[in-house]
């Protein structure tokens, strides 16, 4: 329907806003005329009202009713009902940081949250392990937007929440997490504000999580399923290094190795029957290292083979770790010195990591399982790290 | 009805007893016709005022929410029933039903299409101004027996409201008497033939030439001792188009809505400031008899209205269908019916506009407007009602000499008499306006002006 300004009707455009003035005619009216013009306003609101919609204010007349359920106003961006968290839309990662600061100035005190702690080491990371807010208390004020250093927390501007569960309102991070991509559709220009320092920040504490913590509980299954598909596509772009870069290939390798060595102890019954669960876990940590270092070595790891083999001589769970810190360190140093001899490092990473595996079996000291473990995630992430870092001198 | 109830089951059935069940099966049709225009009426009056509002008004229930008054009356029907403790009971409980009562029997004696009337009472309209005036027995019984101070309130409201306004509703209805000379509700129609302003006075020189779907036989003028006469019967001589019956009709209007309890006059249930008037205290269907007790009064009063100033039925080609005879008087009939009820829905709709429109009168300018308008207006139209039957249907002998217009043609006489009394009525309405009209508030003279020291 077309809308025609009506003639008694002007828009003004001033510096603080449109201004609608309004023509109502004769002041000054004799006996008798101020019903009649009174009648004549409320039939043209009624005639009008049978034929049109009321688009903007300077119509006057039409209906303006909107129809809720089937009809509904666009909220404005700055709309603000319930908090809500979010996650990047391609790693899962929550922008949350786990820093209590929306929890601490939340006047209604209703949300709360647990700090992420790594598994292994029970040391506290930079996410969030659990997130509740209660939004039946919660008054709608922002300030927990307002607040977060990290745009992690966002007002959101759905609004039907009624339910007849009790603490059907208390909702968890599960419930709570939204991809960006949501975020940025209901309030674009609000996000591309904070959009760089954001996501530049999420950069920074990506680093600091280990594996799949502060992933979004939702995306976990999406981000492993993409992972192994990106394994599985792997080979072809790294034909230089055929058996360093299938990840899984190696990794099947590996626990056929350790199935076969565990064969082997089981089999001939030796006097170190004690140390076996020992041998086997420091055997896969070895394993594990020896893959991530591989994986460095893929992506231009030049020098870890000189770093590793004086590991060999040391306790397994030390020797390990210290491996591990030896190859990410390479893996930083050939970041920095570019990618030029990947291809030919490749072999001897492997060699090196071979030792290592070797020097697991003596190692009957008890914490190696877990210290094995360990530093295999850590040269993992620092294989990652690097691979991160030589990315971004690239570019 | 009776006859054909004779004719279908004469032989079966003992006389008194088809003469009882038609009049039942009357009084049934014509309550259903009520009720069934009331429920249509609470769903226009609600989707209507929406629309001045700019709103949309109920539309959920049912097609455009045609279903909402069905639902209204479920909802109706399953609440409870309160009675105050303190309350009397007996009168508690009467007091809808004598709202009701007399408000339903008004509707026995209009004429509801051409041959289509309940029954012929030769002073209906003083059956209906009696009849009515019991309804404020009900609306003092509900305030009185409700014990409670804004039901008390409301009644009083009411009940003052109804008596004053019944004067100058009355004095209108007057003019009609006049013209018509008779109180039947029945002859109002056909008095009301032929065209605007003229009436029934365009005759027709040739007998045979004149096609009857154009020209009917009438008395030329009620209350004329002349013969039959060929006249120009457009169904549009409504006496609202003669200065007499527009004021007439105004001020009778205006006075119905004021019986009625409508905005811009709802004093007695005037909800900002006494709750609900009289019906306070009451739920459920007793709340809902009176409900319905005051649309079917704006209904009988918009009737009323129609039949006595806007031709009730009349209108074009009722005439002439009943003039081709046969089975075309049914449609006739039909198309008469339907006249009345289009009438009597747009008065409805006025009544909605009026209240879409105006605020509510305080007590004294409701009092004010009564006696010091309506009641002088409808005066002179009385005054002005009787020139006009004279001008235009005495002989010089009535009138002792004084006019001499025997030589006129009817058409002639019509016009001198239009002329004067729009003369008369018009000059009174300036008049008594000038005298209502408040003085002009003393402007301020600054110097005069004491500022204290």
């Amino acid at each position: 329907m077309t809308t025609e300004i009506q003639t008694e009707t002007t828009e003004i455009q001033t510096t603080r806003g449109k201004v609608y003035v309004i023509d109502r005619g004769r002041t000054t009216l004799r006996a008798g005329q101020g019903l009649l013009t009174g009648l004549e306003v409320v039939f043209r609101h009624f005639r009008d009202a049978l034929t049109r919609k009321l688009e903007r204010p300077s119509q006057q007349t039409g209906v303006f009713t909107v129809q809720y359920p089937e009809e509904r106003l666009k909220l404005p961006e700055a709309f603000r009902n319930f908090p809500i968290l979010l996650y990047d839309d391609e790693t899962g990662q929550e922008l949350c940081t786990s820093c209590f600061q929306c929890q601490r100035i939340c006047p209604p005190q209703v949300i709360h949250m647990t700090q992420a702690r790594d598994p292994a080491t029970g040391k506290p990371v930079p996410a969030v392990a659990e997130f509740l807010i209660e939004y039946d208390a919660c008054m709608s004020c922002g300030l927990c937007a307002e607040v977060c250093p990290f745009d992690a927390i966002k007002m959101d501007h759905e609004f039907e929440y009624s339910t007849d569960v009790h603490g059907g309102l208390t909702l968890n991070k599960e419930a709570l997490n939204r991809p960006i991509s949501y975020y940025e559709k209901i309030a674009p220009t609000f996000w591309a504000e904070v959009k760089d320092s954001a996501m530049k920040k999420l950069q920074g504490n990506m680093k600091r999580r280990p594996d799949l913590i502060g992933v979004a509980p939702q995306m976990i299954e999406k981000i492993k399923a993409k992972r192994a598909e990106a394994a599985a596509q792997a080979p072809a772009p790294a034909p230089a290094a055929p058996e360093a870069a299938p990840v899984d290939k190696a990794a099947r390798l590996a626990a056929a190795r350790a199935r076969a060595a565990e064969k082997a102890a089981e089999a001939v019954p030796e006097p170190a029957t004690d140390s076996a669960p020992t041998d086997k876990a420091a055997r896969l940590a070895a394993i594990r290292a020896a893959n991530a270092a591989k994986k460095a070595a893929a992506e231009g790891a030049a020098l870890a083979a000189d770093a590793a083999p004086p590991a060999s001589g040391m306790p397994a769970d030390k020797a390990a770790r210290l491996a591990a810190i030896r190859a990410a360190n390479a893996a930083k140093k050939a970041a920095a010195e570019g990618a030029a001899p990947a291809a030919d490092a490749a072999p001897p990473v492997v060699e090196s990591a071979a030792p290592a595996a070797d020097a697991a079996p003596p190692a009957s000291s008890m914490p190696a399982d877990k210290a094995a473990r360990l530093a295999a995630i850590r040269a993992a992430n620092a294989a990652k790290k690097a691979a991160a870092q030589r990315d971004g001198s690239e570019e | 009805m009776t006859d054909i109830l004779r004719s279908w089951i004469g032989g079966a059935l003992p006389d008194w007893l088809i003469v009882l069940i038609a009049y039942l099966l009357v009084t049934l049709i014509v309550l259903f016709y009520a009720v069934g225009n009331f429920i249509m009426m609470v769903w226009a009056e609600r989707r209507v005022i929406a629309r001045m509002q700019d709103r949309l008004g109920p539309n959920r229930v049912g097609p455009a929410g045609l279903l909402q008054p069905i639902a209204d009356a479920v909802k109706m029907f399953t609440k409870e029933d309160i009675v105050p403790r303190n309350a009397d009971r007996w009168v508690h409980l009467l007091a809808p039903i004598v709202a009701l009562a007399p408000v339903a029997m008004m509707l026995a004696v209009v004429p509801w299409g051409r041959g289509w009337e309940p029954i012929d009472l030769n002073v209906a309209l003083l059956y209906i101004v009696a009849v009515s005036a019991v309804s404020g027995v009900g609306l003092m019984m509900a305030g009185w027996g409700s014990n409670n101070k804004f039901a008390l309130l409301g009644a009083m409201r009411a009940v003052a409201q109804l008596v004053s306004y019944e004067i100058p509703a009355v004095t209108a209805l007057l003019t009609v008497v006049v013209l018509a000379g008779g109180m039947s509700l029945l002859d109002l129609p056909y008095m009301q033939a032929g065209v605007p302003i003229m009436g029934a006075t365009i005759l027709c020189g040739d007998p045979a030439g004149c096609s009857p779907l154009l020209y009917s036989t009438v008395t030329s003028f009620p209350g004329s001792p002349n013969e039959p006469v060929q006249a120009l019967d457009l169904g549009l001589g409504w006496w609202v188009f003669t200065p007499v019956g527009f004021l007439g009709f105004l001020v009778f209007f205006i006075a119905a809505l004021a019986e009625g309890e409508r905005t811009p006059f709802d004093i007695p249930e005037a909800d900002s400031e006494i709750v609900a008037g009289y019906m306070t205290e009451y739920s459920g269907m007793k709340f809902a008899t009176f409900y319905i007790a005051q649309y079917i009064l704006n209904f009988a009063l918009s009737a009323l209205a129609a039949t006595a100033f806007l031709g009730g039925w009349q209108g074009p080609g009722v005439a002439a269908l009943a003039n081709m005879g046969g089975p075309w008087v049914h449609v006739a009939a039909a198309l008469s019916a339907f006249y009345l009820l289009a009438k009597i829905w747009i008065l409805f709709f006025v009544m909605i506009w009026l209240r879409g429109a105006f605020p509510r009168l305080r007590v004294d300018q409701l009092m004010d407007f009564a006696w010091k308008l309506l009641l002088p207006l409808a005066l002179v139209n009385i005054v002005s009602a009787s020139l006009m039957v004279g001008l235009t249907q005495w002989t010089s002998a009535q009138w002792g000499g004084l006019v001499n217009l025997d030589g006129f043609a009817p058409w002639q006489r019509q016009l001198i008499a239009v002329l004067v009394t729009a003369i008369i009525n018009i000059a009174a309405a300036y008049w008594i306006l000038a005298i209502n009209q408040r003085p002009r508030e003393a402007e301020w003279d600054e110097e005069e002006l004491v500022i204290a020291p």
